[in-house]
């Protein structure tokens, strides 16, 4: 769906994009993460046609995006970030406006006008100027917009910006919902929803690719410790008998809870799953257990990570970052 | 073609939900009023030879209406778009640049028709109440509005050009104000130094100006020259405005 070779592009004597390569398979949900200047919406106006590469080739629904740049706007629903609208026309003024530029006409546009209201959650709304709506409503108007034309490739810059988490959850819903029948690309900064939404997550900073991956490998890859939290029973040198299973780092112990149990935090090794060895231990010493929960590193993790140039030293505690 | 017409209706609908139009209509249609008391005070006073056309189009009240029109009109048309963003949206829908511009241009020309038109009714309903003594001359009539649309078309490309180049109204506002009254005052020039300079110069700059042309008209003369010149001038203009637009976008 998506073909992206080589994409440079430079703005001025700055390199906003450098030489990054992907793919998008059709029925994906891709996240596009990156910190703020990453050139995250630079690349996704260049895929939806706003603006050409310095140098590259980038091919949407195998056209090509500078040469056939209107066939490639007609498959692709592109919602920029800010969600700019008119702010003089009524919401479903602007959805006919905008369908009829699309393509669509007569009772058609207007079914379809009334779907998107209907999926997006702003029928309610049809009557009301944009520029009266809440920030929410605007992005909602936007969606819908980037939906109207049924495009085979959802271009999403930020869709959730600004949203309260009700209506996040509704985004999220959404999406899935148009997995069956769109290809989408989303920019986010909310990463526990690219974890729940997302096939695959493509990572870029400072205009260069830094992973490309699905969202599970990533926190695999991560150098970082996992984290074992336990809640123990059990008197003596507890911790020296844990951290001498193969695998643990270092043990600490935390607060001591309500007497006879203690709490600790195990620093396990990405690769190892000590859990069997902690309960055949617990069963030998016949210390009791009432909690054990293990703690893998998030996106969230995996994305400052990156985002860092030096990279971060693998004994920091996930949760500190 | 299709659009084109969606364009312009866009366009259109913009105009008339905004104030600005009804300001400017307001405000051209009070000036037109003092015009139109001003020619006829003239025919008042003593025989004329001139029409009571070509003496409302001479009065320094048209002038006044004739400088604010066209910024006000254009300022909007690109600037705006830039301001909120939403030339991202415009351009990520399958449109051309031609179409973009080629609709905001021809829904300003509509909207500047539209102003003149109670101008009209003005000398229709002098003509009726004096029982046909205010003579409206056919050739008069017809070439003062031929020339006010003609002379409109190419301040409108001018204000339009001015637009694309700023996302400030302000900025769009003052560059076509200025350009149109550098226009302009080419006919003041040669009023006021006519017989110190050559007839060649003479002639060359009364191609342009724009208070000759309306005399010419305004008696009943329609020359073919400043027309091609104004609708050449128009084309001009908008290429410009096409190119802008193009630019912003293809800029490596």
């Amino acid at each position: 769906m998506i073909d992206v070779q080589e994409l440079t592009k430079q703005y001025a004597g700055r390199t906003a994009v450098n030489n990054i390569s992907f793919k998008v398979e059709p029925g994906e949900i891709v996240g596009f993460l990156g910190p703020n200047g990453a050139g995250k919406s630079t690349t996704m106006r260049i895929l939806s046609g706003y603006m050409p590469a310095t140098s590259g080739r980038v091919q949407v629904a195998g056209f090509d995006v500078f040469q056939q740049s209107i066939q490639v706007r007609q498959s692709v629903g592109y919602m920029p970030e800010m969600a700019p609208l008119y702010t003089d026309m009524k919401v479903n003024e602007y959805l006919r406006f905008r369908a009829e530029l699309k393509g669509l006409s007569g009772h058609a546009m207007r079914r379809r006008v009334g779907e998107v209201m209907e999926l997006t959650g702003v029928t309610d709304m049809r009557k009301r100027l944009i520029g009266n709506l809440s920030k929410g409503y605007r992005q909602r108007v936007a969606l819908a917009d980037a939906l109207v034309h049924k495009p085979k490739l959802l271009i999403l810059d930020e869709p959730t910006n600004g949203l309260d988490p009700v209506q996040i959850r509704h985004v999220r819903d959404l999406l899935r919902n148009l997995k069956s029948k769109h290809t989408v690309l989303l920019s986010t900064h909310i990463l526990h929803e690219v974890e729940q939404t997302c096939d695959r997550v493509i990572m870029i900073h400072q205009g260069r690719l830094r992973a490309n991956n699905t969202p599970q490998n990533l926190t695999r890859q991560l150098r970082s410790t996992t984290l074992l939290h336990l809640e123990i029973d059990g008197t003596g040198e507890v911790a020296e008998k844990l951290t001498a299973i193969t695998g643990v780092r270092k043990t600490t112990e935390e607060k001591i809870l309500v007497h006879p149990w203690r709490k600790f935090t195990l620093r396990v090794e990405p690769e190892h799953d000590v859990r069997d060895a902690v309960m055949e231990l617990a069963m030998q010493q016949k210390w009791r257990i009432r909690e054990m929960h293990r703690q893998l590193p998030t996106l969230e993790d995996v994305f400052v990570e990156l985002s860092m140039n030096a990279g971060i030293p693998s004994d920091i505690p996930t949760h500190v970052l | 073609m299709r659009i084109f017409w969606i364009l312009l209706k866009k366009e259109l609908h913009s105009f008339f939900v905004s104030p600005v139009a009804y300001v400017v209509l307001a405000l051209v249609m009070v000036l037109n009023g003092f015009a139109f008391r001003a020619a006829l005070s003239v025919l008042e006073s003593a025989p004329s030879e001139g029409s009571i056309v070509s003496w409302s189009f001479h009065a320094m009240w048209f002038w006044l209406s004739y400088f604010f029109i066209f910024p006000l009109l254009t300022m909007r048309l690109f600037a705006e778009e830039k301001k909120l963003g939403t030339l991202e949206t415009l351009f990520t829908a399958p449109v051309r640049a031609w179409q973009v511009v080629g609709s905001k241009y021809l829904a300003s020309v509509i909207v500047y028709c539209v102003l003149w038109l109670p101008s009209l009714f003005n000398f229709k309903f002098a003509h009726w109440i004096s029982g046909g003594q205010v003579e409206l001359p056919g050739g008069a009539m017809q070439g003062a509005y031929l020339i006010l649309v003609v002379m409109g078309m190419f301040n409108l490309a001018v204000g339009c050009f001015a637009s694309a180049l700023t996302a400030n109204q302000i900025v769009a506002a003052i560059i076509s104000f200025t350009l149109s009254l550098m226009h302009f005052l080419l006919g003041i020039f040669i009023m006021v130094v006519g017989r110190k300079i050559s007839d060649t110069l003479v002639d060359i700059v009364n191609y342009f100006a724009a208070t000759e042309h309306i005399r010419i008209f305004t008696a009943g003369l329609i020359d073919s020259r400043p027309l091609i010149y104004y609708l050449s001038m128009s084309l001009l203009f908008l290429t410009f405005t096409h190119h802008v637009v193009e630019f912003r976008r293809w800029r490596p």
